[in-house]
């Protein structure tokens, strides 16, 4: 009876677990302080003090309100990226292309804040923002349909569409649409002044616009969690087939997931120019969604876990500008840093199978070396 | 349009195709034994890296190249440990390493250098052309298959050494088997964890020779990010040629020719616009393979 136990404890070892059970999070914990060490030992051999350049970044990140403010806010965009990537990964579809989808946004919202003139404020901003996530959605459907159609690899197609995406607004900003004003190197014409996000906190990037965010973030965490058609993409990214079977058109929901997935990143381009830039310029990204998505994998595309990760990845990537400049530590490692805790992170189970494994073996030789003597 | 379409136009495709030649045949080694590796992009950008920092540091471009070829081996065992050995997800995996490749790059870049964006210095050795003795005389061919560097011969060479290593050998019988039948390997009492091994750390040697070409083959700089997607390109042209080194070739060679066409039509065409080319032609080459296929399929019935 017990080796059937056994036997059936070790079958169900076999099935890879995707949530976020403890033991995964005490790896990942486990993991973080691992890769945080071999960013001492990086700082050790550059000749750095880690104790300081630590300190430096934690106190570049919440060491005043205004720096506290600029971690809230790139928490934002990680989180929104993070979902973004969530959402699409989770039916089954990967999204690697949203930094082209917010470039795209961002510029949507760019045209549509500069040129509507006559109508309230507040309309402005909601029409920028629609404008962003159908561009930025609209750019999605076309991976997806192909993914969907003709099984084209989304992956690689995707990350085509973000070079296309980039140099095609890079194109507006420096041709067409390139502003009069001087002094704006490469850059569509100013916002309108009223309809841009005000600060919450002084001096810091935190906008208003953290409340548009919060909503959305609010409205995929339901979808994802809580609605039949979170359930739904749940059993497509799962097992497609089963899905089929079940009487649930995969298609459809594969469409629907990557159409929200690049409408959120669309949404994260308004945000930026709506709130900080207040006009559409090439720098107005800097591989965001990259981030995010390390984010989103680490959690396992759990959407309270992004949320919860996407803090911590910010104080990293805002102190680590701080770090650079009060301990003279290039702020790259933290990227080194963060690819570290992915390793880890996607090699848990065989990590955990390799030890459990050995610490089998031992036992049994232990148990056989007993009974020899015995 | 003259000054577009002439000799140098054809001399430009070869010397753009040339990395992603390199880099798709390394693709081609994993792809035959079903993994699907993106990390080539990553790979590429360390080789480049490497092979500067072995030329300037030893004055040599075979320090360069022996640079790049250890760290490919080094990713290649990594990547191996990690995906095979380990089971993790290969796209995570791959991706991961992209964004290590990225921050690694220009840490080192600011650390052991001290400069931001790109190096480039008069002690980094480039890689020696080679001029063919008689072929250099030919009128229209000579110029375009005499005085390349030595890395676009090898990319020829490697063409059918792959086509003959993949499809005529005992070892590359058994590498095919590992991706499409590994239980027919284990049951000959082959391992398919070790072709695996194998075809990753091909792969990681050929797409760090490939980085090698960017940075020391004609511009003798490193740059933040230069390998500019070529890794996904390289994977794309695989998909493409489905996995035949030959067919492959000829589909590095397209992509090569329209990147070659874009930079030389930047006198008529914003040059933002031409940059796209290469990658919407990557694209539409990734759904022609597969409507091609479904045709083919279609016929068959």
């Amino acid at each position: 009876m017990r080796d059937f136990v056994q036997s059936l404890r070790a079958l169900l070892r076999l099935k890879p677990s995707q949530k976020l059970t403890r033991d995964y999070l005490i790896s990942l914990a486990a993991a973080v302080l691992l890769a945080l060490m071999v960013g001492a030992g990086v700082m050790l051999l550059c000749g750095h003090d880690p104790i300081k350049g630590y300190g430096a970044l934690v106190s570049g990140a919440l060491g005043k309100p205004r720096a506290v403010g600029n971690t809230l806010a790139k928490t934002v965009t990680l989180c929104l990226t993070g979902l973004a990537m969530s959402l699409a990964a989770k039916a089954g579809i990967f999204n690697v292309g949203g930094e082209g989808q917010l470039y795209l946004g961002a510029m949507a919202a760019a045209v549509v804040g500069a040129q509507l003139r006559g109508v309230p404020a507040w309309l402005v901003t909601v029409l920028s923002l629609l404008a962003a996530m159908a561009a930025g959605g609209l750019y999605a459907l076309l991976p997806g349909v192909l993914k969907v159609r003709w099984k084209v690899d989304e992956v690689i197609t995707t990350i085509m569409l973000n070079s296309v995406a980039i140099y095609f607004c890079s194109f507006l900003a420096n041709g067409p649409l390139k502003t009069a004003e001087r002094g704006i190197a490469t850059g569509t014409d100013s916002i309108l002044k009223e309809a841009a996000f005000t600060p919450l906190i002084k001096l810091s990037n935190l906008t208003t616009g953290v409340f548009y965010a919060a909503v959305a973030a609010l409205i995929v965490w339901y979808v994802m969690s809580r609605s039949s058609i979170g359930f739904e993409m749940k059993l497509t990214g799962e097992n497609d087939r089963f899905a089929r079977y079940g009487g649930i058109r995969t298609g459809k929901l594969m469409l629907w997931a990557m159409v929200m997935s690049g409408a959120l990143c669309g949404m994260v381009g308004m945000l930026e120019v709506f709130g900080l830039h207040k006009r559409f310029l090439t720098t107005v990204s800097n591989e965001f969604y990259f981030d995010g998505m390390l984010v989103a994998m680490i959690m396992r595309y759990n959407p309270f876990g992004v949320i919860l990760m996407s803090f911590f990845f910010a104080i990293l990537s805002i102190g680590s500008k701080s770090m650079e400049l009060s301990a003279g530590v290039s702020s790259e490692l933290i990227l080194i840093v963060q690819s570290i805790i992915i390793f880890f992170m996607a090699a848990e189970g065989g990590i955990r199978k390799e030890f459990s494994d050995r610490a089998a073996l031992r036992r049994a030789r232990a148990s056989a070396v007993r009974k020899e003597e015995a | 349009m003259g000054d577009v379409f002439n000799i140098l136009l054809l001399q430009n495709t070869l010397r753009t195709a040339t990395p992603v030649v390199l880099a798709a045949l390394g693709c081609l080694m994993t792809q035959h034994v079903n993994i699907t590796n993106i990390g080539i992009e990553g790979m590429m950008l360390i080789g480049a890296f490497f092979a500067v920092l072995g030329s300037y540091f030893a004055g040599s471009w075979v320090a360069g190249l022996a640079c790049a070829v250890a760290m490919g081996v080094l990713l290649g065992l990594f990547y191996y440990v990690f995906v095979i050995k380990f089971g993790s997800d290969e796209f995570i995996i791959g991706v991961a390493l992209n964004i290590f490749a990225g921050g690694l790059t220009v840490f080192l870049l600011r650390t052991i250098f001290d400069v931001k964006g790109s190096f480039s210095d008069p002690a980094i050795v480039p890689l020696p052309t080679v001029e063919i003795p008689l072929m250099k005389d030919v009128p229209i061919l000579g110029p375009l298959l005499s005085g390349n560097t030595l890395l676009v011969y090898v990319s020829w060479l490697l063409v059918p050494v792959c086509w003959a290593f993949i499809y005529k050998t005992p070892m590359g019988f058994h590498l095919r088997a590992a991706g499409e039948y590994p239980d027919a390997l284990t049951a000959c009492g082959r391992s398919p964890a070790r072709m695996k091994c194998l075809a990753s750390v091909l792969c990681g040697v050929l797409s760090c020779l490939a980085g090698a070409h960017l940075s020391l083959g004609y511009l003798r700089m490193f740059s933040e990010n230069m390998s500019a997607a070529r890794g996904y390109v390289a994977f794309a042209c695989v998909i493409f040629g489905r996995g035949n080194p030959p067919r492959v070739f000829l589909a590095a060679l397209l992509f090569g020719f329209i990147e070659a066409l874009g930079l030389r039509m930047q006198k008529y065409v914003p040059s933002d616009l031409t940059a796209m080319a290469p990658y919407v032609v990557t694209i539409v080459m990734m759904v022609a393979v597969v409507l091609m296929e479904r045709r083919k399929r279609k016929r068959s019935v």
